[in-house]
């Protein structure tokens, strides 16, 4: 706890430290109970004196970031978020230099949707992270739960629980403990017969609202006001919320993210209705691991594949020649 | 009157009875989320919590077909084509089941604008008459909740036909209107022990504790309606989706688009969401409300300055608040996925905008 509060300290000297140069930090404070962080714009010294940083604090700050390109922002990143900034960077939708990064080292951040099929946390009173246990205060009395059963599945398997990018480390940097991604949810799934998973779908897409919280809370999704769901000319998607207009989004998102998405999984996150989209970004971001052998958002020099074509491809078959 | 019983094991064949009669929709559990679904065989209704979303699909869907159209060519003067239009159907008679007190209260927001200003909206009466709310009292408030806020509360029978209790072994059902009594004839009365358990809760509600005085809240709005710092922080990452307008049971934008297939075609209602930067984008590419700041803005004015000042409640007592845009569902502070607490908007308001 002591080690806690020294960092949140050094967070906020930080944060208050780079106020001059900046127009605004964007960290996190707590939202409306003890299991929610929402984040803040700090601009003051009383604004800072807010922030905190734990493991509610799940939101991807990055997002959006691209929005507000031309100006000098502050911003707070786990290691997960971290490469979305370098995926930004990589693309040349931000400039490196219009950043300041606090990096945190981050041992996991929790996932409510798992909290909720565990304790019912409407009435949530208290919350604590502590060593291997997360302690729930509700009316009934505390409620406590092993804290690996309620990570983000993210956290289970992460290699960079320190910021890639950053312009100041705060805190002690910790040791990676997660281990290479074996997709095994992606294998699970796919030994489902075509018809089983359509029909998985189909189900699943049935209950989507089209709100496009998934599209807006991607820190990728750079498109703006071209997005093909909001298009009439070209008239891609009727305005009807149909099965089919929910799916070709859905489709088109994973497409479009292939080879750029970093798994942060705030889509997932952010869905009100828990259609478990990240499968879709998943399967793509394993098919370009087998392919290309790369990883997004890792390294800030590199060039995404699908951004660029090698003659010839070392995995990729021609069919044929083409002249 | 004597409060009737659905026995919890008899709730699916109670609902299958009602389906027979009616256009049943039923919340169900899919995956963490609670969705209205036409009933089905085999389907367990879930009253269990507040469903994820609103019950105001039922009176105004997501999408709606308000005409089809057919055009027509004339064989023999080919420049010459007929257009012929077909309107809906009329609705079939609709039971809601499972809906919240906050969302019944939505209904009588929703007729404010659909009902009560300028053209009547047939398509919403239409339904709006044919619609039944079958809403489940809380027994308990969530960390989301404020109905008390804004003139209800859990056990509130406003916009409700009949109110559900809780009780040992089911629900002791209340009617509150003609349809909903003529919905519980054939229900057995409810047994001695559930009729004093229903007494001591009518007697002893959930209390919410105090809502703050939201009367200034239209003015004080207006005095930080040009304070774009203000905004700027109270939306600080919103993310501009369309989960809060969604799932509230008060909005009421609608979008209107053709959708043509070759010589014939729909016209569509579809939901809007003010959040949307093409909410306002005009045809010249100008759009006055530019910035996530300014679309926040203008849903919480809607709700607390501009839906106040254009219905000044009818049924407004002396020296109480007046009415706003809002029942205190919570759905958008629940599901919002960075956490925007319009309590704490509307709070920091009051705060700021109602200093001289």
């Amino acid at each position: 706890m002591a080690a806690e509060q020294s960092r949140l300290d050094e967070l906020r000297a930080s944060v208050i430290a780079e106020l001059p140069n900046v127009d605004f930090v964007l960290g996190y404070a707590r939202g409306f109970d003890p299991l929610h962080a929402t984040p803040i714009t700090v601009r003051t010294e009383a604004d800072a004196a807010r922030l905190i940083f734990d493991a509610t604090c799940v939101q991807n700050l990055t997002t959006g970031l691209y929005g507000l390109k031309g100006k000098r922002i502050g911003l707070v990143v786990k290691g997960c978020d971290s490469r979305s900034v370098i995926q930004l960077i990589q693309e040349k939708l931000m400039e490196r230099s219009e950043l300041v990064v606090f990096g945190m080292p981050c041992d996991g951040v929790l996932d409510l949707a798992k909290v909720r099929v565990r304790a019912d946390i409407t009435q949530v009173r208290g919350a604590e992270v502590s060593g291997e246990e997360v302690r729930l205060l509700l009316p009934e009395g505390a409620k406590v739960l092993p804290r690996r059963d309620v990570l983000a599945d993210k956290c289970l398997r992460c290699r960079y629980p320190n910021p890639l990018v950053f312009d100041h480390m705060i805190g002690q940097e910790l040791e990676p403990a997660g281990v290479e991604d074996t997709y095994a949810d992606l294998d699970g799934f796919e030994k489902l017969s075509p018809q089983e998973r359509f029909d998985f779908w189909k189900r699943q897409m049935s209950r989507c609202i089209r709100c496009y919280a998934c599209r807006n809370a991607c820190p990728l999704c750079v498109c703006k006001h071209v997005c093909l769901a909001d298009s009439r000319e070209p008239h891609w998607l009727s305005a009807e919320a149909t099965l089919q207009e929910k799916w070709l989004f859905q489709v088109m998102h994973a497409l479009h993210l292939a080879g750029r998405c970093t798994e942060c999984g705030e889509c997932q996150r952010s869905c009100p209705m828990g259609i478990p989209i990240l499968l879709l970004k998943r399967k793509m971001n394993r098919e370009l691991k087998a392919v290309f052998n790369y990883e997004a958002g890792v390294n800030p020099e590199a060039v995404p594949p699908l951004h660029t074509f090698l003659m010839e491809e070392d995995k990729i078959k021609d069919r044929g020649q083409l002249w | 009157m004597v409060a009737k019983f659905l026995a919890t094991d008899a709730l699916a064949d109670i609902a299958a009875a009602w389906a027979r009669a009616y256009r049943l929709l039923a919340p169900v559990r899919e995956g963490q989320a609670v969705v209205y679904r036409p009933w089905a065989k085999d389907m367990h209704p879930f009253l269990g919590r507040p469903p994820t979303v609103s019950a105001k699909e039922a009176l105004f869907p997501q999408t709606e077909n308000l005409l089809t159209y057919t055009y027509r060519k004339d064989q023999n003067d080919l420049t010459r084509t007929e257009v012929f239009l077909a309107e809906p159907l009329p609705q079939e008679p609709t039971v809601l089941l499972g809906c919240r007190p906050c969302d019944a209260r939505g209904r009588k927001l929703l007729d404010r604008v659909f009902l009560e200003r300028g053209v009547k909206d047939n398509l919403y009466e239409a339904r709006r008459k044919a619609t039944i709310f079958v809403s489940v009292a809380c027994d308990r408030l969530e960390n989301t909740c404020f109905c008390h806020w804004t003139g209800g509360g859990p056990t509130s029978e406003e916009g409700s036909d009949v109110l559900l209790f809780t009780v040992a072994g089911g629900y002791a059902a209340k009617a509150l209107t003609e349809a909903g009594e003529r919905l519980l004839a054939a229900l057995p009365e409810a047994p001695a022990p559930a009729q004093e358990e229903l007494a001591a809760k009518l007697a002893s509600p959930a209390e919410p504790g105090p809502a703050p005085d939201l009367s200034a809240a239209p003015q004080a709005f207006l005095a930080l309606f040009d304070n774009m710092d203000f905004w700027m922080d109270q939306s600080a990452r919103c993310l501009s989706c369309g989960v809060c307008t969604y799932l509230c049971p008060a909005c009421s934008c609608f979008n209107i688009t053709d959708e043509p297939s070759g010589m014939k075609g729909k016209r569509l209602r579809t939901w809007d969401t003010c959040m949307s930067a093409l909410y306002t984008l005009e045809g010249s590419g100008h759009n006055p409300r530019v910035s996530r700041a300014h679309r926040l803005r203008n849903r919480v004015g809607h709700k607390f300055c501009y839906h106040p000042q254009e219905f000044p409640a009818m049924d407004k007592k002396p020296g109480g608040q007046p009415e706003f845009s809002c029942t205190g569902c919570g759905r958008c502070i629940k599901a919002c996925p960075v956490s925007v607490d319009i309590r704490r908007i509307v709070h920091d308001i009051l705060e700021k905008g109602g200093k001289p």
